[in-house]
C-alpha cells in the first residue's frame, strides 16, 4: 500500500503531508455535511464506519433493506452465485427506464407507430440509442433469466424449503417471455407483425378453444370467437392486436411481473436466503435428512 | 419505589427494579464489536482513487441528466401548415370575414384602404373569440373579453388587441397568410401587416 | 461445393441474431463453471465418505476455511459493492453493443407478404422448429404447457436432500441429466437450429451452405400406416392409436427400469404418485427426439391419424 515514487523522502514526507491533510478537510467537511439536520432528516443513521451503521444503511432504507444486514460470506462468490438473478432485475429496471422514455414518442396505432420509430431513431435526441438499449436489454434479459434457472438448478436450490419460489421463478420466466414476444410487435414493421401472426395462429390450433385446433365440434369455436380472436382483438393481427400488445407490453404485464417479483424476493429472504453454498451432505447421511427445514 | 433494600439483607441481590419497558443497560462492547478495527484509515493513493472513482460516477450520471433533458426536444415537428392561400382581394367584402375561422383560426377584414388578417387567439389566454356581428365585436366566450372589429380590446380581462397575421400578394394574385409572423399593435403599419387595397 | 463463409458471417452478425451467438458462448461457459464447482464437490465428498473421522471435522464446503474470517459480511459494503460492480459492467457492456449494432426495423407491415422465412423471435424458435414435426396443436400448445408443467412439478418430484445448496454431479445425476437434456437438447439446440440453420422456406442448411431462395427440394412424407399399407380410415386410426400408446409404453417402461436399476435411491424415496409423475414427464421429452427422428430420417409425417386430430 506503499505510493512509488522518486522524490528524495523529505518531498516525499511533505507530499504525504500535504495528502493527509486534504484527506483530513474532506473528512470534516463530510462529516458536517453529514451531520446537518437535513442530511438527518433524510438519511437517519451516521456514516462513520461501525457494524451498527453498516447495518442500518440497510435496513433502515426502503430500495436495500430487502437485503439482510449481513450474509454468507461464501454466498457473495461469483463461482457459486454467478448473479443471474440480480442482473436479471438490474435489467428490468433498464428495461423499463429505458421504455417510457420511449412511451413518449410513441402512438400505439397503425396509422403512427411505424413512423414514430423512424421518428425516435432519426429526429429524437438519443432515441436510437434508447431504442437500441431497450432492445438489447431484453434479449440479454431472457438470456440471464435463463441462466439464473441454471445455476437455481445446479445447486439444488429448488428443494425445500423453496419449491414455492422455484414455482414463482417459472412464472416469472413466462412473464419475460411474454413481454418480450407483446414488445415485438409494437415496432409494426415485418419482422414483428409476421412473428406475431406464426406466434398467434398456434394459439388458433388449441384444443377445444381454437377454431383450427382437435375437437372443433365440441364447442365450435370460430374465427370470431376463438382464445386468438381474445388475444388479438379480432381475427386478424390489425390495430386492436397492436393496442393490446402496447397494454399488455406496457401496463399489464409489468405489473403482473413486478407482483410476481415482489413475492419472489420475499420468499429469498423467507427461506433463508441464498441457499448455500452449504456444507455438503454425504449419501450416509442423506437417509436421516428430515423432510422439510 | 425499591424494596430492594428491605429485602436484601444476606440473599442475593435482585436487580434494580425499572419501570415497565425500560431497556436494560448492556455491558460495553469489545473494540472490535466497535468497529473500531474494522476499516483501517484509508492512505492517501486510496482517497484520490476513490474521489476520482467517485467524480466519475458523478460524471456519468450528470451527462445522462443532460442526456435526458435533450431527449425531450425533437429535431423536427410534424404540426400543421402555417403559410397558406386564402382566396383573392376580390374575394372578401368590407368588414369582418369569419369563413376561415374553423378551419384556419384567422378573420380576413377589409376597409376602405386595407386588407389585413387577424389572428383568432384571445390575448388572455388563449381561446378563441368569436365575431358577434350584430353587436359588431369579437367577444371570447371564455372569460368575456370583447374587442372592436379592428381587434382592439375594449371590455374584459384581455391586456392587449389581438396580433394580426404576415399577409403577401402572390403573383398569381392570391393572398398568403403567415401565422408564424404576427404582428402587435404597434407594428400594424408595417409592410406585411396588411395589403394595400 | 464451396464453404460459404460469408453467409455464416451474415447469420452471425445479423444484429438479431447476436444474441444467439453471445447465448451460445455464454451457457458452455457457466456450464463449465458450475461443472467445475460440482468436480471439486464431488472429490471433497468422496474424501469425506472414505474418512469418518474427517467428516466429523471439516467444514464441508471446498472453499478455503479461514478461522480468523468472520462467516458473516454486512451487505454495506460488502454485497453492495459487489452489486454496483455487476451493474457497472453490465450497463457498460449493454452501452457499448447499443451503440455499435442497430436494433432491426424492417419495412412496415405488409399482410400481403410474407417475408421468406417468417421467424418468431430467436427465445420461441426451438417451439417454432418443433412445428416441423408436429401439428401446431402439438408444437405451440400441448408441448409448451408439458414444459411449464414439468419444470413447476421439478421440486415436488425431487425426493432427494442431497445436492441442496451445493453443485454436485454424482449425487444428482438423475436430475441434472433430465434438466440439460430438457433445457440444452430440446431447447437450447432447437433454437440454435432454427436461427442459424433454418433458411428459406424453413429449408435445412448446413453451416457452409449458401442460403439460397430458389433451392428446391424434394421432400415425400408418408403417413406410418401407408407405410404398412393400411388404408381403411378405421383401421388406421386404431393403428395409429396403437403405436402411439404402444411407443409411449416401451419408452415409459424403458424409463422405468432404467430409473430403478440406476437410481435406487431415487425409487425408493418417491412415493407412487412422484414416481409415476416422473415416468411420464421423462418419457414425454423422449418422445420428441423419438418424432424428430422418424421425420428426419424416415420422412414419416403422421403416426396417428384420425378425424378430429393428427400426431
Amino acid at each position: 500500500m506503499a505510493t512509488k515514487t522518486d522524490h528524495d523522502p523529505a518531498s516525499m514526507k511533505a507530499m504525504v503531508e500535504k495528502i493527509k491533510e486534504q484527506g483530513e478537510l474532506q473528512k470534516k467537511w463530510k462529516a458536517n455535511f453529514f451531520e446537518t439536520p437535513f442530511w438527518r432528516s433524510i438519511f437517519r443513521h451516521k456514516v462513520d464506519e461501525t457494524p451498527r451503521n453498516r447495518s442500518l444503511a440497510v435496513l433502515s432504507n426502503v430500495f436495500l433493506h430487502l437485503h439482510p444486514a449481513k450474509l454468507n460470506r461464501d454466498s457473495v462468490r461469483y463461482c457459486f452465485n454467478w448473479g443471474m438473478g440480480g442482473i436479471t432485475f438490474y435489467l428490468f429496471i433498464i428495461l423499463t427506464f429505458t421504455g417510457v422514455a420511449l412511451m413518449f414518442y410513441y402512438h400505439p396505432d397503425k396509422a403512427n407507430a411505424f413512423r414514430d420509430m423512424l421518428y425516435i431513431r432519426n429526429d429524437v435526441p438519443f432515441g436510437n440509442f434508447l431504442r437500441n438499449m431497450h432492445r438489447w436489454s431484453a434479449h440479454a434479459m431472457i438470456i440471464a433469466t435463463w441462466l439464473h434457472q441454471m445455476r437455481v438448478f445446479m445447486t439444488g436450490s429448488y428443494k425445500p424449503p423453496r419449491e414455492f419460489n422455484w414455482n414463482v421463478g417459472v412464472i416469472l420466466l413466462l412473464v419475460t417471455m411474454l413481454l418480450s414476444f407483446t414488445g415485438y410487435l409494437l415496432p409494426d414493421d415485418q419482422l414483428g407483425f409476421w412473428a406475431v401472426t406464426v406466434g398467434t395462429n398456434m394459439a388458433r390450433a388449441s384444443p377445444l378453444i381454437g377454431h383450427e385446433g382437435p375437437f372443433v365440434e365440441v364447442l365450435h369455436p370460430t374465427a370470431f370467437n376463438d382464445v386468438r380472436f381474445a388475444l388479438l382483438g379480432g381475427s386478424i393481427v390489425d390495430a386492436n392486436a397492436l393496442l393490446r400488445a402496447y397494454i399488455w407490453h406496457c401496463v399489464a404485464l409489468p405489473i403482473v411481473g413486478s407482483i410476481f417479483m415482489i413475492v419472489h424476493f420475499w420468499r429469498i429472504r423467507k427461506d433463508g436466503c441464498l441457499s448455500g453454498p452449504a456444507p455438503v451432505m454425504l449419501d450416509s447421511e442423506a437417509g436421516k435428512a428430515k423432510g422439510r427445514r | 419505589m425499591s424494596d430492594s433494600a428491605s429485602g436484601a439483607s444476606g440473599a442475593t441481590t435482585r436487580p434494580t427494579p425499572r419501570p415497565p419497558g425500560a431497556v436494560a443497560p448492556r455491558a460495553p462492547r469489545a473494540p472490535e464489536q466497535r468497529g473500531e478495527d474494522l476499516a483501517p484509515p484509508a492512505g492517501p493513493a486510496t482517497l484520490k482513487r476513490r474521489s476520482f472513482a467517485w467524480g466519475g460516477l458523478k460524471l456519468f450520471f450528470l451527462v445522462i441528466g443532460g442526456c435526458t433533458v435533450k431527449f425531450f426536444f425533437p429535431r423536427t415537428l410534424t404540426e400543421p401548415k402555417t403559410t397558406f392561400k386564402i382566396g383573392r382581394l376580390d374575394d372578401y367584402a368590407f368588414g369582418v370575414d369569419d369563413r376561415l375561422q374553423s378551419k384556419f383560426r384567422i378573420w380576413v377584414c377589409r376597409d376602405t384602404q386595407r386588407l389585413y388578417v387577424i389572428r383568432a387567439i384571445c390575448t388572455h389566454l388563449g381561446c378563441t373569440p368569436n365575431w358577434v356581428a350584430s353587436a359588431n365585436k369579437f367577444k371570447c366566450p371564455c372569460h368575456g373579453s370583447g374587442y372592436d372589429s379592428t381587434g382592439v380590446n375594449f371590455e374584459g380581462p384581455a391586456p392587449r388587441p389581438m396580433e394580426r397575421c404576415h399577409v403577401e400578394l402572390l403573383p398569381d394574385g392570391q393572398v398568403q397568410v403567415n401565422v408564424l409572423r404576427l404582428y402587435p399593435e404597434a407594428r400594424w403599419d408595417d409592410v406585411g401587416a396588411y395589403l394595400k387595397v | 461445393m464451396h464453404f460459404d463463409w460469408y453467409q455464416i458471417w451474415q447469420n452471425v452478425s445479423l444484429p438479431d441474431n447476436v444474441p444467439i451467438v453471445l447465448m451460445m458462448i455464454l451457457i458452455p461457459y457457466y456450464l463449465w463453471y458450475g461443472f467445475r464447482e460440482a468436480v471439486r464437490n464431488d472429490r471433497l465428498i468422496a474424501q469425506l465418505e472414505s474418512d469418518p473421522a474427517l467428516a466429523k471435522t471439516h467444514h464441508r464446503k471446498s472453499f478455503p476455511f479461514h478461522p480468523a474470517w468472520d462467516k458473516v459480511l454486512h451487505s454495506w459494503p460488502y454485497l453492495l459493492r459487489v452489486e454496483f460492480l455487476a451493474a457497472l459492467i453490465v450497463t457498460a457492456f449493454l452501452m457499448i453493443w447499443s451503440v455499435y449494432l442497430d436494433a432491426p426495423l424492417e419495412e412496415p407491415a405488409n399482410p400481403m407478404l410474407t417475408m421468406n422465412p417468417a421467424k418468431a423471435p430467436w427465445y420461441f424458435l426451438g417451439l417454432q422448429e418443433l412445428l416441423v414435426y408436429f401439428d401446431p396443436w402439438i408444437a405451440g400448445v400441448m408441448l409448451p404447457n408439458f414444459i411449464v408443467v414439468g419444470l413447476m412439478a421439478i421440486p415436488y418430484l425431487d425426493p432427494s436432500p442431497l445436492g441442496n445448496g451445493y453443485y454436485t454431479w454424482k449425487q444428482r445425476k438423475f436430475a441434472i441429466a433430465g434438466y440439460m437434456f430438457g433445457f440444452l437438447v430440446l431447447w437450447v439446440l432447437l433454437a440454435i437450429i432454427g436461427t442459424l440453420i433454418r433458411g428459406p422456406g424453413w429449408m435445412w442448411f448446413w453451416p457452409g451452405e449458401t442460403w439460397d431462395h430458389h433451392r428446391v427440394v424434394h421432400e415425400v412424407n408418408v403417413n406410418l400406416h401407408e407405410m404398412f399399407g393400411i388404408t381403411d380410415p378405421t383401421m388406421y386410426g386404431i393403428f395409429g392409436g396403437v403405436v402411439t400408446i404402444g411407443v409411449m409404453a416401451v419408452i415409459g417402461g424403458a424409463v422405468d427400469i432404467a430409473i430403478r436399476k440406476l437410481h435406487p435411491d431415487m425409487f425408493r424415496r418417491q412415493n407412487l404418485v412422484q414416481y409415476l409423475h416422473t415416468v411420464g414427464l421423462v418419457a414425454l421429452m423422449l418422445l420428441v427426439p423419438v418424432k424428430v427422428f422418424m421425420k428426419l430420417a424416415l420422412n414419416i409425417k403422421y403416426v396417428w391419424v384420425t378425424p378430429w386430430f393428427n400426431v
